[in-house]
């Protein structure tokens, strides 16, 4: 699914050069569900951002799918993130003046849809996560969890293949969290291949595996021992 | 696609209702001011002759004092003598040719109850309706013997007619002009070219004139011109005396025009007043350097000034107080879009392109365009209003908008606006969008 | 001033907004003093004193309807009629209407049969109550006697033999010497006119005529078929008369067409043009202001808005309040400071233009400086409101997260 060798990023200011990623290789397989930890700083943030096509890497080869990426032009690339990624992060950003229908439909607009085939899965995807019936509140009328399950239903919108998310439950309490997590497991089953990025080692622990990076590089691929129930006690 | 983005920008505007109106004011009053301007400097610029623009010609001739040129834009005088516009008019050369002046008569008709009443009269040769394309109600022109005998017809301009004979057909009634009965042959329907450029001298956005009569009847009325006589001598021709002094003098109050089709008719005509020229110098006449020139209509404008300094210097006062207003809301906008950077980047993460975020943008800052120009022709508007009184009626027909002009209003609110969102609507689609998804 | 290199820095991050509010001020100004230095001319030149009792003078054309019409004789008796109704101080006689834009010019030496060298001037034909209808100041010599006046067809060779000219003439014609009892000459001719008296003031028929001011009035009565009467009236009855003036030379003599015009609208008239440029021009620079002020507190709002946890952050490390407010008026002023210098250039360029392409006139630095002080403190007073706001915000933002 998503394969990168000897990834390099750095990011200059006037002064000072530093290195977010160097040497960073990696291989996820489709349908894995796989954690990211690490210390801050060490490069979690970057990873992810080149991941999701968001941020070119200064060097080295990304392969999604089977493509080679690092050439692509922008609105290639913007239409590989549109069709095949989906994104939540730990602040939900959700488009605060924006419905909660209008939100989800953001990324099916991009795709090009009819507004037949967006109404279909703007209405699926929030029945997936249980929030039909308040289609047309804002944001800010819903608790955090409920939040993140409205960007968790914009990111399965466009039925993407791979999900990155990014501290999905920072900004939520255990009750939420667990919840929400519940929720992307169920999706992983269902064929998504997932990457997480936490520094929480009990959500850390439940995915299929754990990849730590530290100073811009992987630092230990061992694969987590699978122990889900050890995991949510 | 457009239609999302339009509806996207017309949520952000009401997002921020303070913000987004201070815009749309910029925007609207730097279209207002500058239409209500450049409506007036086109209007004054409109030439009712471009038609004819390759094959009618003002006719100058430099018979100025020899001490000191004319002084005019071309350093020759604007009109002629009587005795030059008499030898022009012999020549056959011209498909058409007019000689003419302003006047003016009292005027009024027997057995009537209307009050007399002075009208502005044009004494002319009787191809002046042909060349300047004026329309005929009825009637006609008189006969070419009216050019040099005294006949006394008169053609009446559609106004006059309404005045004194409620609009029918009053060719063959007569009129007393100055008390003296005045045969109607023509009337014209409504025509009123501004600038009146067959004669741009005194005011060039006066109304056309209320009657028209021929060019033979000088002698037997003793007419002077209404309009501008210049003199710079009083030599005459010798035993000239009484009115013939004045008619055959050295003054300058003829408008000349003529009609040249090609290129060898306008070669001949030079030739032919060359000749004119130098045997008017063997007379003791046209003590200068040889010097004439055939203007045609847009030239004509041009060297009248018949758009002033004063216009010119309110245009670019207008243009650059626009440019004022397209800065600050460059400015605006720029904060605006910077302020809703964070949902450019979550629309980027979702897959938006950079053209995506900048056409989103580029159609927010049209949008504050169209309704900036739809506002900016309210002020126009009232601008032109206001400019009309100020001039006290004299700008009547020059401070009104047409529909073209109005298109004009929301094309350049619409121009501004895309200008004033470009660098903002770039600048905004060149964000790194994982600065405003990652929370702090 | 310890605040100035961190100011600086700050300011260079948002380089493109500091910028477009400098460029704003700096256009601001080049228009602002270019058309304060139009305006100030203008209303000069509108101000001038035009030497006639303006406001109570009503000026009647009438033209006989027959050809053969005894012009003297209407003068005579319509002048008689006027003088003698209530409310009209004098009335007079004339060719041409001043201020009108219609009038008639010549060319006068000092010396006879000159043909170069000549000094341009309008002239009038008079009766000898003219000076007095019009409120005319007679400074030197004296005025027409009805002995001066002279009636003569209108295609008869005329001369006359006196005149009354303007000081601002008399002073053309003869600098530094006194012109009563000298004599000029009406073109190359050798007949000379004694000048008998002249007047301190009358701007004649153009005023926007670059020799405006340079008058000759001969007591001349032309026949030709058309003649105008001037009547000044008691203050506070011009309106009176002027609904009459039609009404009581038609009933005199009904074989005519009267037309009644003031003083006062022709001089408004004339001066049109000039009250279009000083509306306009005003108009547009209280405009340019209030919109560059209204962009400047919208800019220096957000500023305040983006940096509302810096300044908490400073609140909490000791800041008072007038710290703050006097960061942001400081910062404004750098910009605006910036903004007026790129300005002032600015403004002395387009005035060059100005004065070569439009004629316009020379913008002075005094003038110069007055626009760029008052737009200083337009800018300082825009950004005075949203400073004190900001040093409203609380310490506490200092640990608050966004």
């Amino acid at each position: 699914m998503l394969k990168m060798q000897n990834i390099r990023k750095s990011y200059r200011t006037d002064t000072i050069e530093t290195h977010a990623l160097r040497d960073f290789s990696l291989e996820v397989n489709e349908g894995e569900f796989v954690s990211v930890t690490g210390p801050s700083g060490s490069g979690k943030t970057t990873f992810l951002n080149i991941a999701g096509l968001l941020e070119t890497p200064t060097g080295g080869q990304y392969l999604l799918d089977g493509q080679e990426v690092g050439n692509l032009s922008d609105s290639e690339r913007s239409r590989l993130r549109n069709e095949k990624i989906g994104f939540i992060f730990q602040g939900f950003n959700l488009i605060p003046d924006l419905n909660l229908f209008d939100n989800i439909d953001v990324p099916l607009r991009y795709r090009g849809f009819n507004a037949k085939e967006r109404r279909r899965r703007i209405e699926k995807s929030l029945e997936q996560v249980g929030l039909s019936a308040r289609a047309k509140h804002l944001p800010a009328q819903l608790s955090g969890g409920q939040q993140q399950r409205v960007a968790i239903a914009r990111a399965l919108a466009g039925e993407p293949r791979f999900l990155l998310a990014d501290e999905p439950t920072g900004n939520l309490d255990s009750l939420m969290a667990r919840q929400v997590m519940e929720l992307l497991e169920f999706i992983n089953e269902w064929g998504t291949t997932i990457v997480m990025v936490t520094h929480d080692p009990e959500l850390a622990r439940r995915a299929q595996r754990n990849i730590q990076i530290v100073d811009g590089q992987v630092s230990d691929l061992r694969q987590t021992i699978a122990q889900p129930e050890a995991a949510i006690a | 696609m457009i239609g999302y983005y339009i509806s996207l920008a017309m949520r952000s505007l009401r997002g921020t209702p303070i913000l987004s109106a201070l815009m749309i004011a910029a925007i609207a009053v730097g279209v207002g001011a500058s239409m209500t301007v450049l409506t007036l400097n086109y209007m004054m610029s409109q030439n009712a002759l471009e038609h004819k623009d390759s094959v009618l010609y003002a006719v100058q001739l430099d018979s100025w004092d020899p001490n000191q040129a004319a002084d005019t834009a071309n350093e020759i005088p604007w009109q002629l003598t009587y005795p030059d516009a008499i030898a022009l008019l012999r020549s056959d050369i011209p498909t058409r040719q007019v000689a003419m002046h302003r006047f003016g008569f009292t005027v009024n008709i027997d057995e009537s109850e209307l009050r007399p009443f002075t009208a502005n009269t044009r004494v002319t040769t009787r191809d002046f309706f042909s060349l300047f394309d004026v329309p005929f109600e009825y009637g006609g022109t008189w006969n070419k013997e009216a050019d040099t005998a005294a006949v006394q017809s008169v053609v009446l301009s559609k106004e006059t007619n309404d005045k004194l004979f409620g609009g029918e057909n009053s060719v063959g009634k007569i009129v007393k002009l100055n008390g003296e009965p005045f045969t109607v042959i023509g009337v014209l329907k409504h025509w009123n070219p501004s600038p009146k450029i067959y004669d741009l001298n005194n005011n060039p956005f006066a109304d056309s004139e209320e009657l028209y009569i021929p060019f033979g009847l000088h002698r037997k009325f003793e007419i002077y011109s209404w309009g501008n006589t210049n003199g710079w001598t009083s030599r005459t021709a010798e035993g000239a005396e009484g009115y013939e002094r004045f008619l055959l003098g050295e003054h300058v109050w003829i408008q000349y025009w003529v009609e040249l089709d090609n290129a060898e008719q306008r070669e001949a005509y030079e030739q032919f007043l060359t000749g004119h020229i130098h045997q008017q110098k063997e007379q003791g006449r046209f003590e200068r350097p040889l010097k004439f020139a055939l203007s045609p209509p847009s030239e004509w404008l041009v060297l009248n000034e018949v758009l002033e300094n004063d216009n010119r210097v309110l245009g670019w006062a207008s243009l650059a107080f626009l440019l004022v207003c397209v800065i600050n809301a460059v400015a605006l906008l720029l904060a605006k879009f910077l302020r809703k950077a964070p949902e450019a980047g979550v629309r980027r993460a979702l897959g938006a392109s950079r053209n995506a975020i900048f056409t989103q943008h580029l159609i927010e800052s049209s949008c504050i365009g169209v309704l900036g120009g739809l506002f900016g022709i309210i002020l126009a508007l009232a601008g032109l209003t206001g400019i009309r009184v100020l001039a006290m009626g004299q700008a009547d027909q020059i401070a009104a908008m047409n529909w073209e002009m109005m298109l004009a209003a929301v094309g350049l609110a619409i121009l501004a606006s895309i200008l004033a969102g470009l660098y903002p609507a770039w600048r905004i689609s060149r964000t790194n969008p994982s600065v405003y998804l990652k929370t702090q | 001033m310890f605040e100035l290199k961190p100011m600086l820095s700050a300011l260079w991050r948002n380089k493109v907004s500091a910028l477009l509010i400098a460029l704003q001020l700096a256009l601001t100004l080049a228009i602002v003093s270019n058309a304060t230095v139009i305006v100030k001319d203008r209303m000069e030149k509108v101000a001038r004193p035009t030497g006639m009792d303006v406001g109570n003078i009503i000026a009647a054309t009438y033209m006989p309807i027959p050809t053969d019409y005894d012009m003297a004789g209407a003068v005579i008796a319509d002048l008689d009629l006027l003088r003698n109704t209530p409310g009209v101080l004098d009335a007079s006689v004339t060719n041409q209407i001043p201020l009108s834009g219609s009038g008639s010019a010549g060319t006068y030496f000092n010396e006879p049969n000159q043909e170069i060298g000549g000094e341009n001037a309008n002239y009038y034909q008079v009766d000898s109550h003219f000076i007095d209808t019009l409120g005319l100041n007679l400074i030197e010599g004296r005025n027409f006697t009805p002995a001066d006046e002279h009636v003569v067809g209108p295609n008869d060779r005329h001369h006359s033999e006196v005149a009354v000219i303007s000081k601002q003439f008399a002073e053309k014609l003869f600098p530094g010497e006194s012109a009563v009892g000298r004599f000029f000459y009406a073109g190359n001719t050798d007949k000379p006119v004694e000048i008998i008296g002249v007047v301190e003031q009358h701007l004649g028929a153009w005023p926007g005529w670059s020799r405006a001011g340079n008058v000759v009035f001969y007591p001349l009565l032309v026949t030709d078929n058309h003649k105008r009467y001037l009547i000044r009236t008691e203050p506070g009855q011009r309106d009176a008369v002027f609904k009459e003036v039609e009404e009581l030379l038609n009933n005199r003599d009904p074989q005519r067409v009267v037309q009644v015009e003031t003083l006062s609208k022709n001089l408004e008239r004339t001066y049109i043009g000039d009250n279009v440029m000083i509306k306009v021009l005003s108009l547009v620079m209280a405009l340019l202001t209030f919109i560059v002020a209204l962009g400047i507190i919208g800019l220096t709002i957000f500023w305040i808005n983006q940096r509302t946890k810096q300044i908490g952050i400073r609140r909490a490390l000791g800041a008072t309040r007038a710290n703050i407010s006097r960061y942001f008026l400081i910062e404004n002023s750098l910009i605006a400071g910036t903004g007026l210098v790129l300005g002032t250039a600015g403004a002395l360029i387009i005035n060059r233009l100005m004065v070569s392409e439009f004629s316009q006139p020379t913008l002075t630095l005094p003038l110069l400086a007055v626009c760029a002080i008052v737009l200083l403190l337009v800018s300082i007073t825009a950004a005075l409101m949203p400073a004190m706001r900001a040093a409203n915000v609380s310490p506490a933002m200092a640990t608050r997260s966004v």
